[in-house]
């Protein structure tokens, strides 16, 4: 079914009511109120409050845990370690390397050993000066050439290589030999911290004695479920998890949520009491994870026509003390690697090594970010040394509809790469621009960056997504969907399909929080796959419930199933439409004519697959293309980089809310504007030197710079509902790389580090000038 | 973090009230806006047990002009300072630095006093008093003196204060034409602490410098006034050539670390160029070119 | 302990110190103060004291003895901040909603003393309340699409 056909081929018009149109978030009235609710809103009185004991030590085996004092402190109700934990111990993501409470050995400062229930925070902060844990020393290990060598400590009993990959195709060695110029460098990209405005957080309720709920921040409750299911032992019927509105997520909250919703949750079924676990800003900082950091030798030919001939990449990925996400991480860097660019010979190698520190999950551009904060260098200096235009010569390489990927995926639609390019081109001016301006001490230069990024889950796992609609006998609509409002506003935007789709009046549509009793599991919201893949979900549901209602309407206007329209929450014969009958009254008529009033949407992706000696195969369903000039001024003088203006452009398959849609091209903009400039995790001797507000800094409304209007592309993705695709995650991916081309544009100096803090940029234009 | 229960908080709305608290218990700690001290106390174990409510006090707050000074109490706020034209007028490079203190709701509550109590060397209110030659108002239950600015500051986070003393009041004299000038850098544009910050006040007389003052924070551990630059350069003319050896010999004078913040070689080359683009200011704010 | 909260003269028993955050949270229920980092350096939990923007997680409770307080459920009847609830919902300036309170009160706060802000005026009231998901453009136009509502030109 191709459900990008949805609005032709089975609605019958050419013409959208509300897809495509900007329409107030359901949620936002609320939130604007002050009565939306999140986690620690919900936390009544007297609820057992517990802290997470960890370990002082980056890399030590644990001689002895003692909470004899500890737990003799006045109102500590329990003190729980590993020996408490009627599940399994084990809560490894992939790979089964991270226990949940550690008692054996431990692998970075902060890594969980026991849990402190206590009835206020006082006594918790005493109980855990109280607990006596004896350290046996092992020698840490503190960068990833450290964990490489022969000799080094092992970190996990396997070794410190955790995962590895590997892309052959086609011929490099020929390829490289064919090239004309050949650029090669090495570049690393480090941590970086969410910095979700809420702190991570969970709140547990006993339900008798053999069930549990736990209210809590996520991006999957169904996974989240199915973790603190594993650890109490339990079936997964007797854990329940509602995902409270959430306060910011951005990956953080995909690996946050099962931990802490599992501490809570065994808190609160050792004591028979509500427990709730809600971590300060300096504990979210230090011990949760991060951006992985990666490390990229990078080599790239380009022949005299200006086609790139080959590449060579080489990935090293910082795992921290766990592996975590690392096998998807760094298989989306691996299968991206030649960037939006159809390259011929190709090979990569891939290895995810363990460190003592804290370790990686999910961020905002899953790998994409680093990988592309070297393609894009590359292939600025492939064009410099080849004396082409830098967007030209990208425009000479980009994927289009026939080529293949990195990976030798064909993409035989849904390609909008050249089209984003041109937009940014001709928006910016750029042609006007290729010469840096001064003006005293301060220049501007401009940048470009590109970049794609496969939709959904990777190492082509089994994708799927599920929803369930409900027309109540009064005509409203009940919509469930486990795809979480995260921010990002993905289940407003299936609440739009359903509109769309039944002709439904979009304020008599409720979006039911995410409840796995009764919400369908739709899998992650990760990856941006909530609108492509939650959404076609939601658009099968309402399908099917539209052809109740419609087969009703036509019987009760006597008139034919093609005659009929929706419109407002009304249905009526196109040929007379000044007869409407008012959707309750349908409803009504659904239930007493034995029609189903409710309908469960499920949706599969297309299968994908791929080898695993070449790598090669079909990674994601679809790509989202997306490309973003930026204008940047540098004091030469003080070191200090100013991004003045941004041109963004995304193809987005089709815009099911364009402000929406901006608002994500915003926020990832000014999320990768940190980390390019300001964002730096201090870490010596594997501790966090500046985990808070004050010394990680961010943007703050005085960076923001202009912003040209979005240019939204659409080429639409036949497998999702009008064609839709994931806009989460390319506009940090591209502007990344073009804040630090256009710094080049500018200053004529290249950074293959991060971030471009007014020292580091001060000390190159000194060396630069000596 | 660590909680406030261990904490009383004592209030008194007099200034003796005040001292006499100071002088009889021990571990007590005043505050006014706790912009800087509570989340001081959330993270590092605090050494008082008490600690004194100062805000109300009406005595301590407020600008007030007297013929040959301007003083101001200890608790006014930096949004107080910002909107004062006797500030903005007399004092410009206070307004200039109150202006980028904190955010809004910091300045709202931040007081000039807690600003110079809390002796970061990087305290964004210490230049721009020490170019105006301020002095303080230290008082106990026995003593009250004055003291210049410079000998409040002893080291980081270190102030001259006694444990049973309070800072009441700053004085800026007023005389002659001179302008003042502040100007810092941060890690972002706004509401960061500053890497370097530096004030210039500068009497003009034609091209000529009558009177200059410079001061340099965050480069040394407490704040400093270049004297020895100073000396050399009242009576010079004010150029190009003038500026980038003014700019040298204060480089020459500091003394900074690397920090979370900055490294020492940054400081130390930054320092120059704010120090200058101060002077700058200030010169043009006296009419000059 | 008395003072004024939304409008209203309130009790508060203070048995031992916290800040004006944990006080409107725990004991009045005003959920809508966000704790983000207790530390004065995110703007979630901004209230307005006496009028002004101010962290309550730098407010130690005893110090709103006569005071006025002010945090969003009590201005949810004012006109002026009908307009920048319209605003912010019609611009696309909510996303999470977790910094959405703070920055209803400062951006408030701003309007109701200046009524022609120019964006960086705009900037300079917000600077105090971090989002980390709108990028703030949006927020920005929003409270210039209010100002201009309210007093157009």
């Amino acid at each position: 079914m191709e459900y990008s056909k949805i609005l032709e081929n089975l609605l019958h018009r050419n013409e959208f009511f509300i897809v495509g149109k900007n329409v107030v978030r359901s949620d936002a009235l609320d939130k604007c109120l002050g009565k939306a609710k999140f986690t620690a809103d919900y936390i009544e009185k007297g609820t057992t409050i517990v802290k997470v004991i960890r370990s002082t030590k980056p890399h030590a085996f644990i001689k002895k845990i003692d909470p004899s004092i500890a737990r003799n402190i006045s109102g500590v109700d329990a003190i729980l370690t590993s020996k408490d934990i009627p599940g399994i111990n084990q809560i490894g993501y992939v790979l089964p390397d991270q226990p949940f409470l550690n008692d054996y050995k431990v692998h970075y400062i902060g890594d969980p050993i026991a849990l402190i229930c206590a009835q206020n925070e006082d006594v918790a902060q005493e109980s855990i000066e109280s607990m006596l844990i004896e350290y046996e020393d092992i020698p840490n290990v503190n960068d990833v050439d450290a964990a490489l060598k022969n000799d080094s400590p092992k970190i996990h009993k396997d070794g410190n290589i955790a995962v590895t990959t590997k892309i052959r195709k086609g011929d490099f060695e020929k390829g490289f030999k064919e090239a004309k110029v050949i650029v090669e460098d090495t570049y690393w990209s480090p941590y970086q911290e969410h910095m979700c405005l809420e702190p991570d957080g969970a709140y547990a309720i006993p339900e008798g004695a053999n069930k549990i709920t736990v209210i809590c921040e996520s991006q999957s409750p169904h996974l989240v479920r199915e973790k603190v299911a594993s650890i109490l032992g339990w079936n997964l019927n007797q854990v329940r998890i509602i995902q409270a509105l959430t306060g910011g997520a951005f990956g953080k909250k995909d690996d946050t949520g099962p931990l802490l919703a599992a501490y809570a949750a065994l808190s609160a079924v050792k004591l028979g009491k509500p427990s709730a676990c809600i971590y300060d800003r300096i504990e979210t900082f230090s011990t949760t994870p991060k951006r992985f950091p990666a490390r990229f030798k990078y080599r790239s030919g380009a022949d005299k026509n200006g086609k790139i001939s080959a590449i060579e990449v080489d990935i090293t990925l910082e795992c921290g003390a766990y592996a975590n996400r690392a096998p998807f991480w760094l298989w989306r860097q691996t299968a991206h690697a030649a960037g939006p660019y159809e390259v011929p010979n190709v090979a990569v190698d891939g290895r995810a090594v363990y460190t003592n520190k804290v370790y990686g999950g999910s961020y905002r551009g899953f790998g994409n970010l680093a990988l592309h904060f070297a393609v894009e260098q590359q292939i600025d200096k492939l064009a410099h040394e080849l004396k082409i235009d830098p967007v030209e010569f990208r425009l000479n390489n980009v994927l289009k509809v026939g080529s293949k990927t990195t990976c030798d995926q064909l993409l035989d639609h849904s390609v909008g790469m050249e089209k984003c390019l041109q937009g940014v081109k001709e928006a910016s001016k750029w042609l006007d621009k290729r010469q840096s301006i001064w003006n005293g001490t301060k220049v501007r230069g401009w940048g470009v960056g590109c970049a794609y990024h496969g939709n959904s889950t990777s190492r082509s796992t089994p994708d799927w997504s599920a929803a369930s609609l409900i027309m109540n006998i009064d005509g409203s609509l009940t919509y469930r969907t486990g795809i979480c409002e995260i921010g990002q506003g993905s289940p407003f935007g299936h609440a739009k399909i359903v509109a769309e789709i039944l002709g439904a009046d979009i304020s008599t549509i409720k979006i039911e929080q995410p409840d796995t009793d009764s919400t369908p599991d739709a899998k992650p919201t990760h990856g941006s796959r909530g609108l492509m893949m939650g959404g076609t979900a939601a658009a099968d549901a309402a399908l099917q419930l539209r052809e109740k209602i419609v087969k009703v309407s036509a019987e009760m206007l006597y008139c034919q199933k093609e005659a009929v329209e929706c419109k407002d929450s009304f249905a009526y014969n196109k040929k007379k439409p000044s007869i409407k009958i008012p959707f309750n009254e349908i409803s009504e008529e659904l239930h007493i004519r034995g029609e189903n009033p409710a309908a469960y949407g499920f949706y599969t992706s297309p299968k994908r697959y791929y080898d695993s000696d070449t790598g090669l195969g079909i990674n994601y369903s679809v790509y989202t293309f997306a490309s973003t000039i930026a204008e940047v001024e540098v004091d030469t003088e003080t070191g200090e980089v100013s991004v003045i203006k941004l041109w963004p452009a995304m193809d987005v398959g089709k815009a099911i809310d364009p402000q929406i849609i901006e608002g994500q091209i915003h926020g990832a903009s000014s999320h990768g504007i940190g980390f390019a400039l300001m964002e730096n995790v201090q870490i010596k001797e594997s501790k966090i030197l500046n985990p808070s507000f004050k010394d990680y800094i961010i943007p703050s409304a005085m960076d923001t710079p202009e912003v040209d209007d979005a240019i939204l592309v659409e080429e639409p993705y036949n497998h999702s509902a009008f064609g839709a695709k994931g806009v989460g995650e390319p506009s940090i991916i591209s502007i990344v790389p073009a804040i630090i081309n256009a710094i080049h544009h500018a200053t004529g100096i290249r950074f293959n580090t991060l971030p471009v803090t007014p020292d580091k940029m001060y000390k190159a234009l000194k060396e630069a000038n000596k | 973090m660590r909680t406030l229960t261990g904490i009383t908080l004592l209030k008194t709305h007099t200034l003796v009230g005040a001292l006499e608290i100071l002088s009889t218990l021990d571990r007590v700690q005043p505050i006014a806006g706790g912009t800087d001290l509570i989340p001081l106390i959330r993270e590092v174990e605090s050494k008082s047990t008490h600690f004194i409510d100062i805000y109300s006090i009406k005595e301590l707050n407020g600008i007030y002009e007297e013929s040959d000074s301007i003083i101001i109490g200890s608790t006014t706020t930096h949004s107080q300072l910002l909107s004062s034209k006797t500030v903005s007028e007399k004092i410009p490079a206070l307004h200039d630095a109150c202006s980028l203190i904190g955010s809004i709701q910091i300045r709202n509550r931040g007081t000039i006093g807690g600003n110079l109590c809390n002796a970061s060397p990087a305290a964004d209110s210490a230049p721009p008093l020490l170019v105006h030659d301020a002095e303080v108002n230290v008082s106990s239950l026995s003593k009250n003196q004055w003291m210049p600015l410079e000998e409040f500051f002893k080291g980081p986070k270190i102030s001259a204060l006694k444990s049973d003393e309070l800072l009441i009041g700053i004085k800026v004299p007023i005389s002659g034409n001179g302008c003042s000038a502040f100007k810092r850098i941060g890690r972002r544009k706004s509401f960061t602490l500053s890497i370097v910050n530096a004030a210039a006040f500068v009497e003009r007389d034609g091209d000529s410098i009558k009177n200059l003052r410079l001061s340099i924070g965050s480069v040394a551990p407490t704040p400093l006034r270049m004297k020895k630059v100073e000396k050399e350069f009242i009576g010079s003319k004010l150029n190009h050539q003038t500026l980038t050896e003014i700019g040298q010999a204060c480089s020459g004078q500091v003394n900074p670390i690397d920090d979370v913040r900055g490294t020492a070689e940054y400081r130390r080359d930054i320092s120059s160029v704010l120090i200058k683009r101060a002077l700058i200011e200030a010169w043009s704010r006296t009419g000059g070119k | 302990m008395i003072f004024e909260l939304n409008g209203v003269n309130v009790i508060a028993e203070l048995t031992t110190t916290v800040t004006l955050l944990d006080l409107l949270r725990t004991d009045f229920g005003l959920t809508s103060v966000k704790k983000g980092c207790e530390q004065g350096e995110c703007g979630a939990c901004t209230v307005l004291l006496d009028g002004m923007p101010v962290c309550s997680c730098l407010v130690l409770a005893p110090q709103v003895e006569g005071k006025r307080v002010t945090t969003i459920e009590g201005l949810s009847e004012n006109p002026l901040m009908k307009e920048l609830r319209d605003a912010f919902m019609e611009n696309g300036a909510v996303q999470c909603g977790f910094c959405t309170p703070g920055m209803l009160l400062s951006s408030f706060a701003l309007l109701r003393d200046n009524r022609h802000p120019t964006e960086d005026e705009v900037k300079v009231a917000i600077e105090g309340n971090i989002c980390r998901c709108t990028g703030y453009v949006k927020i920005i136009e929003a409270i210039l699409d209010a100002a201009e509502k309210i007093s157009p030109d």
